[in-house]
C-alpha cells in the first residue's frame, strides 16, 4: 500500500502549490547552469569564430578581448616579414552603442582586412560576405537587421550583405563586421566642431613659441593618428614551430603572443571567471534554499501525521514503512519539482535576454544534486517520525 | 485458553524522591473470549497499566506472558519482536478512532492486513467481511473525515479485528461517543469475544459501559482490586 502517494492524494493542492513554488527555483538554477554555459559560449565565440595561429597584442596585455590593447596598424606588414608567417592581418575590436532602425542597440564592430586576411566571419547565414573596401557590413541576426537594410553609422551608411549567427561578443551582443578603415572611422569619427576647437587649441599652443605660419605647417602632423588597431591575426605557414615563430615576434617586435587556446584561458581565467563564480555561488545558495525549503515542507507534512504514524507503529508497521512514507514524500516532491523546472526552462530559455546554453549533463548533475537534497531534506521529518512513541496513539 | 498473564507487575518512574510508583504488583489473567474492564479515576495508572499490557511500556518489575510465550521478566523484553506481535496478535481500539485521515475506510482496514504480507482477493475479501460485520459496507470509500464519530469508530473495531488478534485492547472506546453509541460499541466488543474468542481489554471511566462484562477490574493508586 502506497502510503505517501495516498497522502499526497489527500493533500494534491498544497503538494502541487510546493512543486511549482520549489519547481521555479529549480528553474533558477537551471537558468543559472544555462546562463554559466551561455557566458562562456558567448565570451569565446568570437575568439572561436576567428580562430588564428597567435594572437599578437600589445606588449604584456591580454588582449583584445580580455583586455584593451592598442598598436599601430602598419606593424602587421613587420609581421608579415617574420619567418614563418604566412599572413598577418590587422584587427579592431570595439563596442558601440547607435541606432539601429527605430532602436538605439549596444552592438560590437569587428574591423578586419576584407580583402583576404583573417578575423572575419567563417560562416554566412544569408546573403554574402564583404566585398567591397567601405560601406558593406555583415551583421549577426540578433542586431534585428535585414539583408540589404541600410544602416547609418557615423558619417557614413553601411548595406547589410550578409547575416551571421556564429559570433557574439563576450558581452553578448551583436557582431557588426566592417572593412578596417570602415571600421577605424567609425570608431575614430568625431564631430567637425571638435575637430576645428582641438585644431585651435593646438594652434594656440604652437603659436607660444612659433610663428603661426610655422605652426600651421606643423598641425597637420599633430592630428590624432587613427590608424590603430587591436591586434594582429597571425596564420602560420604549414609545419612551422609555433612556438620559435611566437618568440621571434615577441623579441623584435615587443609584442606579447598567445595561441587560440592561451587566448582562451586568458578569458575563462580573466574576464569570465568572475562572472562563474558568481553563477556557481548563486546556484549552490538557490540548491542550498530548495533543500531547505523541501525540508520545511517534509517536516510539516510528516508533523502532521506524526499521530497517524504513531497508530501505525502501534499496530505494527515496521520503520522501513515509516521510512518509505516519508522518503517517498520527498522524492516526489523533489522530482515533481526539477520536472517542472526542467520542463519550464526548456519551453522558455530562448525568451531571456542573454544566452542560455542548456547541456543533458548539466540536468543531469543538477538533478542528482537535488536528488540527493531530497534525501537529505528527509532527515529532520524522519527523525522525528522515527522518534515517535506508539504511546502517542493512546489518550483524546 | 489463557491468552494474557501479569505476575507481579510494577512500574516506578523516577528514582529518589521524585519515585513515582505507577503500578504495585499488579496481577491478572484474561481467557479468550473474555471481557476485561479496567476502571479506575485519572492517575490511578489505567493508561500506564494499558501501555504494559500492550507492551510499549516496559514495566521494572514483573513477568507478562502473551499468548503462552513470555515476553517479559528479569531480562525485560530483550530480543522480542514487539512490531511483529502487535501486527500479529494485537488489535488496538482508540478514543478518538484515530484512523488514519489519507485513508479510505476500507484502506484503513486493508493496512494491518498488508503489514502481515495479506495482499490480493484474500485481503480484499477479508475486508469486505469486516466492513458489512461491521454494517458499514456502504462506507468503504469514505476518508474518515466524512465518516461520522460511530461510523469512524466501527471502521476502528474492523481495522482492530482484520489479523484476528489474540487481544484486543481498547482505550475509552466510548469518551468520544453518546451514551447510545457507546452502549453499540460495547455490545459489539461482547460479540467480538464471543464469536472470535479474542481477549478484550476495555479501559474505561464510565460504569454504564460495562454491563456483562466478565471480569472488572478497579485501580486505585496503581493496585489492582478484582470486582467479580
Amino acid at each position: 500500500m502506497d502510503l505517501a502517494v495516498h497522502d499526497l492524494k489527500l493533500h494534491k493542492g498544497r503538494f502541487i502549490a510546493t512543486v511549482i513554488g520549489v519547481g521555479l527555483l529549480f528553474t533558477i538554477v537551471l537558468a543559472m547552469n544555462g546562463l554559466y554555459r551561455g557566458n562562456i559560449h558567448e565570451g569565446l565565440a568570437v575568439i572561436k569564430a576567428t580562430n588564428p595561429d597567435l594572437w599578437v597584442v600589445e606588449r604584456q596585455r591580454g588582449g583584445p578581448f580580455n583586455e584593451t590593447s592598442t598598436m599601430p596598424e602598419f606593424y602587421h606588414y613587420s609581421l608579415k616579414a617574420v619567418p614563418g608567417v604566412e599572413r598577418a592581418s590587422p584587427f579592431i575590436f570595439y563596442t558601440v552603442e547607435r541606432q539601429v532602425g527605430d532602436k538605439s542597440r549596444h552592438f560590437s564592430i569587428i574591423g578586419y582586412d576584407v580583402f583576404d586576411g583573417l578575423g572575419g566571419p567563417q560562416q554566412i547565414h544569408v546573403g554574402r560576405n564583404i566585398a567591397r573596401a567601405h560601406y558593406e557590413m555583415v551583421a549577426h541576426e540578433k542586431l534585428g537587421v535585414k539583408l540589404g537594410d541600410r544602416v547609418p553609422l557615423g558619417l557614413h551608411t553601411y548595406t547589410v550583405v550578409g547575416l551571421t549567427r556564429e559570433a557574439i561578443s563576450p558581452d553578448g551582443e551583436p557582431i557588426v563586421y566592417l572593412s578596417l578603415p570602415d571600421a577605424q572611422e567609425v570608431l575614430f569619427q568625431r564631430d567637425n566642431e571638435e575637430i576645428r576647437n582641438q585644431r585651435q587649441r593646438l594652434s594656440r599652443s604652437l603659436t607660444r613659441s612659433l610663428s603661426p605660419p610655422a605652426a600651421e605647417k606643423l598641425l597637420p602632423g599633430l592630428q590624432p593618428d587613427t590608424h590603430i588597431i587591436n591586434a594582429i591575426l597571425v596564420r602560420l605557414t604549414p609545419g612551422v614551430n609555433r612556438a620559435e615563430v611566437a618568440r621571434h615576434i615577441e623579441n623584435w617586435l615587443y609584442f606579447s603572443t598567445f595561441t587560440t587556446a592561451e587566448e582562451t584561458q586568458l578569458m575563462l581565467k580573466g574576464r569570465l571567471a568572475g562572472m562563474t563564480k558568481q553563477l556557481l555561488l548563486f546556484r549552490t545558495l538557490l540548491l542550498l534554499v530548495s533543500v531547505v525549503i523541501i525540508s520545511l515542507v517534509i517536516y510539516t507534512f510528516t508533523m502532521e501525521k506524526i499521530r497517524s504514524i504513531a497508530v501505525m507503529k502501534l499496530i505494527g508497521a515496521p520503520n522501513l514503512t515509516i521510512v518509505r512514507l516519508v522518503m517517498e514524500q520527498s522524492m516526489l516532491l523533489t522530482l515533481g519539482a526539477f520536472l517542472f523546472g526542467l520542463l519550464l526552462i526548456h519551453n522558455t530559455y530562448h525568451l531571456f535576454p542573454k544566452t542560455l546554453v542548456l547541456l543533458a549533463e548539466d540536468d543531469l548533475i543538477t538533478f542528482i544534486v537535488a536528488f540527493l537534497g531530497g534525501i537529505l531534506a528527509s532527515i529532520l521529518g524522519l527523525w522525528q517520525a522515527l522518534k515517535t512513541q506508539p504511546a502517542m496513539a493512546l489518550g483524546g | 485458553m489463557e491468552v494474557l498473564r501479569i505476575e507481579g507487575l510494577t512500574k516506578i518512574f523516577g528514582s529518589g524522591r521524585l519515585e513515582v510508583r505507577a503500578l504495585e504488583d499488579i496481577s491478572l489473567s484474561v481467557a479468550g473470549g473474555d471481557l476485561v474492564a479496567l476502571l479506575g479515576p485519572s492517575g490511578s495508572g489505567k493508561t500506564t497499566l494499558l501501555l504494559c499490557t500492550s507492551l510499549i511500556l516496559e514495566p521494572t518489575r514483573g513477568k507478562i506472558v502473551f499468548d503462552g510465550e513470555t515476553i517479559h521478566q528479569q531480562n525485560g523484553w530483550e530480543g522480542i519482536d514487539i512490531r511483529r506481535i502487535h501486527r500479529e496478535k494485537m488489535g488496538f481500539i482508540f478514543q478518538s478512532h484515530n484512523l488514519i485521515p489519507f485513508l479510505t475506510a476500507q484502506q484503513n482496514i486493508l493496512f494491518p492486513l498488508s503489514l502481515v504480507g495479506k495482499k490480493g482477493e484474500a485481503a480484499e475479501a477479508r475486508v469486505r467481511e469486516l466492513l458489512e460485520y461491521m454494517e458499514i459496507a456502504d462506507r468503504a470509500d469514505y476518508l474518515p473525515a466524512l465518516l461520522s464519530g460511530g461510523e469512524q469508530q466501527r471502521v476502528a473495531i474492523a481495522r482492530a479485528l482484520a489479523n484476528n488478534p489474540r487481544l484486543i485492547l481498547a482505550d475509552e472506546p466510548t469518551a468520544s461517543l453518546d451514551t447510545g453509541r457507546g452502549k453499540k460499541v460495547m455490545e459489539l466488543l461482547k460479540k467480538i469475544a464471543k464469536e472470535n474468542q479474542s481477549a478484550v481489554i476495555v479501559v474505561t471511566h464510565d460504569v454504564r459501559m460495562i454491563e456483562g462484562f466478565d471480569q472488572i477490574y478497579h485501580l486505585k493508586d496503581g493496585h489492582l482490586q478484582n470486582d467479580h
